[in-house]
């Protein structure tokens, strides 16, 4: 028997208006619940987003490659090639965005008024346009221009410490492959802004070749980050890489070298997932409660139209049917309401006043609320599947009721 | 199809450490096409009666036949679908759905029989007028006298053509002249389509349609006659 | 009793079920707000101690520009005599002098960069729980010279192990160049790679030595009895007459800014959820008690009628609202008062963010904070919240009128 579904349609509908009041003040708790899901999902995926990107800007790369041991032993000794044959054809094709190779040593870093540990960074600064690694904010003097440059690239917050100056010369000290000291003057020719404080004292660019021509290493560099501009994609590319590169290199995906970074997603997709569930457990007892009051002030109808003839099915299908249009109103008013609020925040919401809070976080002192249609579709699965749950009991209990003494109830 | 036999219905029922015996082994035959008024005190057993040969309240013990069909061991389903298809109810009151028009009750229960929209709308036009309400098509039940709601009932009972219409009641809430109409309705209908009739009743002018009169006191049957029939003095 | 409690009582179990729903959504809320208001509170509690007891301390005394700038001569002078007039005070737990600088550590095989600290090997582990987390050989001892211990990240970059040695280079306090050689003697484990990666600390007298820093040192670390009562130490500290004027104390907040915004950035998520739970309840308490007053229209008109004032009615409705409302009051803090009171001793663990945890120095089970605030703060919310929402259903009985109040069905 197919269910007329038309002939309950207009049913729930109407019965849904009888009581209008009772219906406009649940609407609008599910229509905040349901705001509330999908707004508390776009600040969250906001912070992870940034926190996301930030990150793999300072990784960088979504993808890494390093010498077998270069992560074990982060030293000049476990340098590589740089990559040519099959490695390179299949970094310069499709879908890598970009990739580079740079030289990653720690140094120290010295001027007359003190020294500060840091990570030197020996990069192609054409090459790493493309992994959108390095500091966008130049604050004082130059970027590098080329891999042949001898200046250096200093965070602002490393030059306050170092008390060192844009023009000024600092010395630079690492380790050879030999273990010996490599020192070297250089000019400091560019000050930065990083993203976050952290990066500035410790990231110092210079051109690759003048880094390595410091420590006699040739043209051999320390890793290869390779970016295809989708975080979430890597799984689908990474194997071609991991395969060209072979077994003298390790090849790892950006969840692999920072499982921090790694664990955000599942984080925030269980925190949210938890968030709407909580929300809408709030929301299910005025669910059914109106649910109850409903069935209960139309029991005697309820009783007709059992003697009329209809199926028990139908009453629970009925009162589930009020239900959905009780809750999909709800989900429609919500969704627009969380559309409105959201949209005028896309520019960001300032929040320096925590700013050092959100560093240790991992974040930047604007955070930008991501409005994405997966989460407005969970919100809507979460209140539409446990909506209908919590409207099983009563519509049960209203199906089974005894059609005699419904009719004679008063 | 609407022949109706039961044999030795009991139904008692429990209040307060008291048990009242509505029905004390009742038996019963009535035949297709006949017009029957049940007659009796208040309490004697009439509804609970007439609930048990709809399906809608199971006896206790004995056996109700309906159109050959046993009604014990059906499910609650198997009930409504009988009820759906073969017998048409008309209560004292609150009778209609308030949320449909007069229109949209007579074809709710056609709707949910399934019958094409086109042949259900016609349907229930033709029926509304049958029974003298063409123009309050419209019209919720709240917007409807007693009679006139009383008279949506009887045109959404036999839109789908039952064999059986059982009545309770069907005129307690109505002044006589709505009475002797809905009684004429009755009349007309047992006559025209042999739809058989089971009316309760404590008003004598009904009684007086009825070609069969069965009268029941503490649940027994305590007569059961055959009359002529004679309509009321309006 | 009053007969209007009666009366309202009676009121509420005319619709038992409904009025256990809504009873039950101010339970859930409140078992809920009760849970996480104490989950926090005790996360933030852990997260404070965890950071600060792992190296910063509660307070510092410090050269007044060498939180901003640390530059080796922005120093502390007789920096032991200082820390040990310190730990005389009243308020003070425990005190320990430091003493700072960057340098390159080598070994025959590799060099990083690390922070060497010069510390005093006795009153150090009273400051720190670095010296605790010893995973080889042994800690610093008064009186050894040309000895480190090092992070366990450090090690392994370094390549050494207890009993090998370590140059490290670096500039001394007035720019000359500072040299020294040390045996490590052990390793620490401390579980923070950010640390391990980088930390080492000698014993402070010979760190003054290579440094050239004098009797001077860069910090007085001060450990009050309790993270509460840091701010009454950190005063009694700044009351005490100075050395010279260029010190200051500054205390967690001022060392560690991160770690107050962190927790503030947290918080501002968790009212925006508790915010969210106390309007919904609200709006079920609204539902609930609009519904009971509509539905008794006429028998408030037959009342209105016998010349009772709108005004009692509506403090009949205001009763009624109370009773459900503390009823919710009340189991729910009995649910959540056990449920937190089994937790705090139980521990609870947040699956699978052990490495967000880890970030945060929260290693582990977390402890709720039982407390009058955290029992009380989110009931009182869903209490206040039920009771305005029950104003609208009471000022709608001033514009009812009775002979129209009766005739409605
Ligand atoms: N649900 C019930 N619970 C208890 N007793 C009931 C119930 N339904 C009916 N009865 C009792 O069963 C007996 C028969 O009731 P029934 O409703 O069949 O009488 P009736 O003949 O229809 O009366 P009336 O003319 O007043 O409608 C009565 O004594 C009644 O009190
Ligand atoms: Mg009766």
């Amino acid at each position: 028997m197919s269910l007329p579904l038309a002939a309950l349609g207009t049913l729930a509908w109407r019965n849904l208006w009888r009581n209008h009041r009772r219906t406009l003040i649940m609407l609008a708790a599910i229509a905040i619940g349901v705001w509330a899901m999908i707004f508390m999902a776009a600040l969250m995926r906001g912070m992870t987003d940034q926190m996301v990107r930030n990150g793999l800007q300072t990784l960088p790369g979504e993808l890494q490659l390093h010498q077998r041991d270069y992560r074990r032993d982060p030293s000049v000794v476990n340098s590589m090639e740089p990559p040519a044959g099959e490695l390179l054809q299949v970094l310069q094709s499709a879908p890598v965005a970009g990739w580079a190779g740079r030289v990653r040593v720690p140094a120290v870093i010295s001027s007359e008024r003190g020294s500060r540990s840091v990570t030197l960074l020996g990069i192609d600064p054409e090459a790493e346009q493309a992994l959108g690694s390095l500091p966008e904010d130049l604050f004082e003097g130059r970027g590098l221009e080329g891999k042949g440059d001898r200046g250096l690239v200093i965070g602002a917050s490393l030059a306050r410490r170092l008390e060192t100056a844009l023009g000024k010369r600092v010395v630079i000290m690492s380790q050879d492959p030999d273990n010996n000291v490599a020192e070297r003057g250089a000019r400091v020719v560019g000050i930065y802004r990083g993203r976050l404080q952290g990066d500035e004292d410790r990231f110092v660019y210079a051109g690759r070749a003048a880094v390595q021509e410091l420590l006699g290493i040739g043209q051999q560099i320390s890793e290869i980050a390779v970016s295809g501009n989708d975080y979430r994609r890597v799984d689908e590319w990474y194997p071609r890489i991991a395969a060209a590169a072979g077994s003298g290199l390790e090849t790892l995906t950006w969840t692999e070298l920072d499982p921090f970074l790694g664990s955000m997603l599942a984080v925030q997709d269980g925190f949210t997932l938890v968030f709407m569930v909580v929300v809408f457990l709030a929301l299910s007892f005025g669910l059914v409660n109106t649910l109850v009051m409903a069935i209960f002030e139309r029991v005697r109808e309820i009783g007709l139209m059992q003697a009329l003839g209809m199926r028990p099915g139908l009453i629970l299908g009925q009162i589930m049917l009020e239900s959905l249009f009780l809750l999909c109103l709800g989900l429609v008013a919500g969704n627009l309401l969380a559309v409105l609020t959201i949209a005028p925040l896309a520019s960001g919401i300032d929040i320096s006043s925590v700013a050092q809070g959100m560093e240790m976080m991992g974040m930047s002192a604007t955070l930008y609320p991501a409005l994405h249609v997966q989460d407005m579709l969970m919100s809507t699965a979460v209140v539409i599947i446990l909506g209908l749950l919590a409207s099983l009991a009563p519509a049960w209990r209203a199906s089974r009721l005894d059609p005699v003494a419904a009719l004679t109830r008063d | 199809m609407s022949d109706i036999a039961c044999r030795e219905l009991c139904k008692t029922f429990h209040q307060g450490g008291e048990t009242i015996t509505a029905l004390d082994h009742v038996s019963l035959d009535i035949e297709e096409g006949s017009f029957v008024c049940l007659f009796g005190p208040s309490g004697s057993g009439k509804t609970t009666l007439l609930n048990a040969l709809g399906g809608l309240d199971t006896p206790d013990s004995g056996a109700i036949t309906v159109g050959g069909q046993r009604l014990d061991g059906l499910s609650r389903g198997e009930l409504a679908d009988l009820r759906l298809h073969n017998i048409g109810f008309v209560f004292q009151a609150y009778n209609l759905i308030t949320v449909l028009t007069a229109r949209e009750n007579v074809e709710f229960i056609m709707q949910v029989q399934g019958v094409p929209a086109g042949e259900r709308r016609a349907l229930a036009t033709r029926v509304l007028e049958e029974v003298g309400l063409a123009g309050l098509e419209g019209r919720r039940p709240g917007e409807l006298s007693g009679g006139q709601q009383q008279r949506v009932a009887v045109a959404r009972a036999i839109a789908t053509s039952p064999a059986l219409v059982l009545a309770d009641e069907p005129t307690a809430n109505l002044d006589s002249r709505s009475a002797a109409q809905l009684m004429d309705l009755f009349v007309t209908l047992n006559k025209e389509r042999g739809v058989t009739f089971v009316i309760s009743t404590h008003d004598a002018r009904v009684m007086g349609y009825a070609r069969r009169l069965i009268g029941m006191r503490d649940g027994l049957i305590v007569s059961d006659e055959q009359q002529q029939p004679h309509a009321m003095d309006v | 009793m009053n007969v209007t409690w009666v009366l309202a009582w009676r009121n509420l179990w005319r619709h038992r079920r409904r009025t256990w729903l809504t009873v039950a959504a101010m339970v859930f809320s409140n078992i809920l707000l009760i849970f996480l208001v104490s989950l926090q509170l005790g996360s933030y509690q852990m997260m404070i101690d965890g950071s600060l007891a792992a190296f910063t301390g509660h307070i510092q005394i410090q050269h007044r520009d060498y939180h901003e700038q640390q530059h080796m001569y922005q120093d502390v002078p007789a920096v032991v005599d200082l820390a040990t007039r310190v730990r005389a005070l009243p308020g003070v737990e425990a005190a320990s002098a430091r003493a700072e600088a960057f340098a390159l550590a080598s070994s025959a095989e590799r060099s990083f960069g690390i922070l060497l600290t010069g510390v005093q090997p006795r009153f150090e582990p009273a400051v720190s729980t670095f010296p605790g987390k010893l995973r080889e050989g042994r800690y610093l001892r008064d009186g050894d010279e040309q000895a480190i211990v090092i992070g366990a990240v450090l090690a392994q970059n370094l390549k050494v192990a207890v009993g090998d040695e370590l140059t490290f280079l670096g500039s001394g306090r007035d720019g000359s160049f500072a040299a020294g050689v040390a045996t490590v003697i052990g390793i620490i484990d401390s579980g923070l790679e950010e640390v391990d990666r980088s930390m080492a600390q000698v014993p402070l007298g010979w760190f003054q030595q290579v440094f050239a820093m004098g009797d001077a040192g860069h910090a007085v670390v001060v450990r009050a009895p309790s993270v509460d009562q840091v701010q009454a130490t950190a005063s009694a500290l700044r009351s005490q007459p100075a050395p010279t004027g260029e010190l200051v104390v500054l205390d967690w907040e001022t060392l560690v800014p991160g770690l107050r915004q962190a927790i503030q950035s947290d918080m501002t998520s968790a009212w925006f959820t508790y915010g969210v739970l106390v309007v919904l309840v609200a709006f079920g308490v609204l539902n609930t008690q609009l519904m009971s007053v509509l539905e008794r229209t006429r028998e408030f008109g037959v009342m209105l009628a016998l010349g009772m004032s709108p005004g009692r009615l509506a403090r009949l409705v205001g009763i009624e609202t109370l009773l459900l409302a503390g009823l919710g009051l009340g189991l729910g803090l009995v649910g959540g008062g056990l449920l937190s009171w089994y937790l705090s001793v139980a521990g609870f663990i947040y699956p699978g963010v052990e490495e967000m945890m880890e970030r945060f120095m929260l290693g582990g089970r977390i402890y709720p904070e039982v407390s009058a605030v955290s029992m009380l703060i989110g009931p009182a919310a869903v209490f206040v919240g039920a009771m305005l929402a029950a104003l609208y259903p009471a000022l709608r009985l001033f514009r009812l009128r009775p002979v129209a109040a009766m005739q409605v069905a």
